[in-house]
């Protein structure tokens, strides 16, 4: 395993790599009038040229490309040039990551517990009033925009108790639509896959078998059942988790929270050349660690998975 | 598992009803003032800042030499008086003593004197630090722009001294009228040259590195999130400062949200956008909640391409034939009937946003007259553009001269941001309307949306249009400044190229009586009088067609619009210094009022000046 983990990690530098300079080469060929902002039309020829000059933009593309790379090599994601100049971007990101990451944890908290919960009722509650109510909550969530259902969310429960429509740092009670919105279709997504894992589990052999020699119901599902359709959702366990300081570009604007969600949109808008970069380099990372993590995650609880070279790789 | 569900259901249950009954989020600090945002700004370094946003958020914690009251006259502020010499080069002000910077926490952090002015001024110049408004500062300056180049390095050579701890002295490049107008301007605000080095690259990042001299302190600053700003308990004015504390929420989704945060009475300042007034307008009690905005000095106007740049397609070439005719460029100047693009953004009263001029009304006036009104300008001032009649006659003209030259339809390329939604509208409008009036076969209006991203630079600066809306603010008060986007070296516009305009000296008619008035710098009434020839002469020949003013729409809100400083230009939009709290918002007929009462004051106030 050490070895698979090993060369895994030697693809995914070389694709961090690919990746940073791609954007890199990307965000050169954003326009002008961009790094100039809103002021751009009160600005004479002569300062456009020293802001632009100052920026460093002027320097031929392969020398702006090794100072990108030493100074990535060398731990500093560099300084704001547009979203908020002169502020250091780790600083930036910093203040950010951890409104997302709450949030996030606490919504993946709800819906891993409360989906997971409902898919297993669901899958063995045939014909029964819980399962009906599931798949009407499954249907709806996933048919109607979430858009629509978080701002309806926000204007009639904030409304009926009387709840603050925005979030408020020092009032935690503003903290609860923002979470429950969150998890209320990730909850429908871990319901829906958990059924169907569990429904595909139930028609096996091996569990007609265990129920055939007079094994109770309720052990069959706990300790047959209910493993091994919860490996398949493992995967992806550690990318939701790490994707979570991503944060949700909807819910944080409409509720105020000043994390993440659209941050990457907004760096790129102002072509923040620096700080589009430190969050691709975060992202790229985040999803190589939360790919890999899942499959070692995998390997770890289903003893028929083998990792490596010689015992043949999934 | 029932039981479980029934009991968090109950749970939740009773602590919402237990806080319905124990919280009320309408409550606030007394004499506080709520608001909802939804453009954040990128810094507080007040001397490198130019947006609107940035600008009116710094003029609450710095303040200048001069400031304005509410009628738009010109009173000391950090200046207590000033002097000019004989040529109108050297300008002195004594620094008013006594003022007091203190930190974000309010502590004091020392005392303003006159080289905090000077330190403020080398900054800006220094072209390593990006300052979006130092060319305002070069080019009025004496030596400015020399150090903004690095051909000086000594900043003493630069027109601006401190004579003693309290004596500032600017000299000038060459005598400009509208000087004291100029230092409302962020460039020319002080800063403490100490604070300066300790805080370094850091200088503006947020609201610890800043200094505060100004009516408010903001004492919390996150990003995205809130703003708060406490009256600054050390101001040197603060009799005039009413409103204790200001609470800023950042929301992106503020247009759909904060008139429902009003309603509950969260916040005490919305605007109400076109999409909603409708509503709002129709609904009893909504309606007695609003009130309009008032509009501003930007001036919207479209503008003639004689350099145009766009594809084959379009045929620029057809269209540069076309647009050199006078007749052609005044049917369509009588042809557009500019109210029907008003109304896709102003559904009341487009009347009071159209604008028949470049410079907008109550700019400036030359003793009692507004500029508006002197003539030849007043002309255009009284008439609205549009008549169909007329523009017909000028069609048949045009037709008669172009024949064989031109091919009809003419096509008109009409380019616009599809960032703007109400932008979109008025081009759709203005081509259904123009072709409707003088015709498909004569011209053919093609509105072509535009990325947002570069679209200045892309579109209108590459000359990849052949009728534009453009607009412009006033950057200083005398009426040159509107002069400034028909400019040989501007950018976007390229009238100097229109045939049959050639005058003297190589420069074009237009030119020359531009030149003509900047050189008129000791008589201003004379002075405003040739710049109103000037202006009239780009309408009459119809190089551009006059649009609109910014700002306007509606409100609700408790604030008082005509309480506050007025002036059509520098950092004065956002000031909440002399504003007061009102107890229920303001309504259509209370605003009407107290603008009749507010232009009835002013107009005498101008008579008080002129005697």
């Amino acid at each position: 395993m050490i070895r698979y983990i090993s060369s895994r990690l030697i693809q995914s530098v070389i694709t961090l790599f690919a990746v940073l300079t791609i954007v890199f080469m990307l965000m050169r060929l954003m326009p002008v009038e961009g790094y100039l902002g809103e002021s751009y039309d009160k600005l004479d020829e002569i300062q456009r040229e020293k802001i632009i000059e100052n920026l460093g933009l002027k320097d031929p593309i392969h020398v702006q490309l090794k100072k990108f790379y030493k100074r990535v090599a060398s731990g500093d994601l560099g300084v704001s040039i547009a979203y908020r100049p002169g502020v250091p971007v780790a600083e930036i990101l910093k203040s950010k990551i951890p409104y997302s990451l709450g949030f996030g944890i606490a919504s993946l908290s709800i819906s891993i517990i409360s989906g997971i919960t409902l898919g297993i009722f669901m899958a063995d509650s045939e014909g029964k009033i819980l399962k009906r109510v599931g798949n009407i909550y499954i249907i709806l969530i996933n048919s109607i925009p979430a858009a629509i259902y978080y701002i309806l969310i926000q204007f009639y429960i904030t409304d009926i108790f009387k709840l603050p429509m925005l979030f408020y740092i020092d009032r935690p009670i503003s903290w609860i639509l923002p979470v429950l919105s969150l998890s209320l279709g990730t909850t429908a997504t871990y319901a829906l896959w958990m059924k169907r894992y569990m429904v595909d589990e139930l028609n096996k052999d091996y569990v007609k078998l265990a129920m055939a020699k007079g094994l109770k119901r309720r052990e069959v599902m706990k300790k047959h059942v209910f493993l091994n359709a919860f490996v398949p959702m493992i995967q992806y366990l550690p990318s939701s988790i790490l994707f979570t300081i991503s944060g949700s570009i909807y819910i944080e604007s409409l509720y105020s929270i000043p994390g993440m969600g659209g941050l990457l949109v907004e760096a790129v808008q102002r072509q923040d050349n620096p700080l589009v970069e430190a969050i691709v380099l975060i992202y790229s990372s985040i999803g190589i660690i939360g790919m890999l993590a899942g499959d070692v995650l995998m390997a770890i609880l289903d003893p028929r998975i083998k990792l490596g070279k010689r015992e043949g790789r999934i | 598992m029932k039981k479980l569900l029934i009991f968090f259901i109950g749970v939740a249950v009773v602590l919402a009803g237990w806080n319905a009954s124990r919280h009320n989020w309408y409550d606030r600090e007394e004499n506080e003032l709520r608001m909802v945002y939804s453009g954040e700004v990128t810094t507080l370094n007040y001397l490198t800042a130019a947006t609107a946003n940035e600008i009116s958020l710094a003029v609450n914690f710095v303040d200048s030499l001069v400031e304005y009251d509410r009628f738009g006259g010109i009173k000391p502020c950090l200046a207590t008086e000033w002097n000019t010499s004989e040529d109108g080069t050297i300008w002195t002000f004594k620094i008013r003593k006594g003022v007091k910077w203190v930190t974000h926490e309010g502590k004091v952090y020392g005392k303003l004197v006159a080289q905090d002015f000077v330190d403020g001024l080398k900054y800006v110049l220094t072209s390593e630090n990006n300052s979006r408004t130092a060319n305002i500062v070069y080019s009025v300056i004496k030596n400015a722009k020399e150090y903004y180049n690095k051909e000086i390095t000594d900043f003493n050579e630069i027109g601006i001294k401190a004579l003693d701890e309290y004596t500032l002295q600017y000299t000038l490049n060459k005598p400009v009228p509208y000087f004291l107008s100029i230092l409302n301007y962020l460039c020319f605000f002080p800063v403490k040259g100490q604070f300066l080095e300790e805080v370094g690259d850091r200088f503006g990042t947020d609201n610890r590195y800043i200094l505060y001299n100004g009516p408010y302190v903001m004492i919390n600053y996150e990003p995205h999130h809130r703003r708060v700003l406490e009256k600054n308990e050390y101001y040197w004015d603060k009799d005039n400062v009413y409103i204790q504390r200001i609470t800023m929420t950042y929301n992106k989704e503020a247009n759909v949200l904060a008139p429902e945060m009003f309603l509950r009475g969260e916040i005490d300042h919305v605007g109400i956008g076109t999409d909603i007034i409708h509503e709002w307008m129709n609904n009893p009690v909504k309606r007695n909640l609003i009130r309009p905005n008032r509009t501003n000095f930007f001036s919207y106007f479209f503008l003639f391409n004689f350099n145009p740049q766009f594809s084959e397609e379009y045929e620029p070439v057809n269209w540069l034939v076309a647009v050199n005719n006078r007749n052609f460029r005044k049917s369509i100047f009588h042809a557009m009937d500019r109210k029907s693009a008003m109304l896709t953004e102003e559904p009341y009263e487009p009347e009071k946003r159209l604008l028949n001029t470049i410079t907008p009304r109550n700019f400036i006036s030359a003793g009692k007259i507004d500029y508006t009104q002197l003539e030849p300008l007043s002309k255009f001032t009284n008439r609205d553009s549009f008549d169909e009649k007329l523009a017909l006659t000028y069609k048949n003209k045009a037709i008669e001269e172009l024949k064989g030259k031109v091919s009809f339809p003419v096509k008109i390329l009409m380019p616009y941001n599809a960032a703007s939604r109400q932008w979109a509208n008025r081009v759709q409008v203005i081509e259904q309307q123009l072709e409707g009036v003088l015709g498909k076969d004569y011209i053919d209006i093609i509105i072509e949306p535009n990325p947002p991203t570069g679209f200045l630079e892309r579109v209108r600066d590459s000359g990849k249009y052949a009728l534009m809306e453009l607009n412009w603010g006033a950057d200083f008060a005398d009426p040159e400044t509107y002069t400034h986007p028909f400019r040989r070296d501007s950018t976007s516009s390229w009238i100097h190229m229109a045939r049959g305009y050639e005058g003297e000296n190589g420069y074009t008619i237009y030119e020359n009586l531009v030149q003509r008035a900047a050189d008129e710098v000791m008589d201003i009434n004379k002075r405003y009088q040739l710049f109103a020839e000037a202006e009239a002469f780009l309408i009459e020949e119809a190089f551009v067609i006059p649009y609109s003013v910014g700002g306007g729409g509606y409100a609700a809100s408790r604030i008082n619009p005509f309480e506050i400083s007025y002036s059509p230009f520098g950092a004065v939009s956002g000031r909440f210094k002399g504003l007061k709290l009102l107890k229920t918002p303001m309504s259509m007929d209370e605003y009407n009022l107290l603008y009749k009462q507010w232009e009835r004051e002013r107009s005498e106030r101008l008579k008080g000046a002129e005697k």
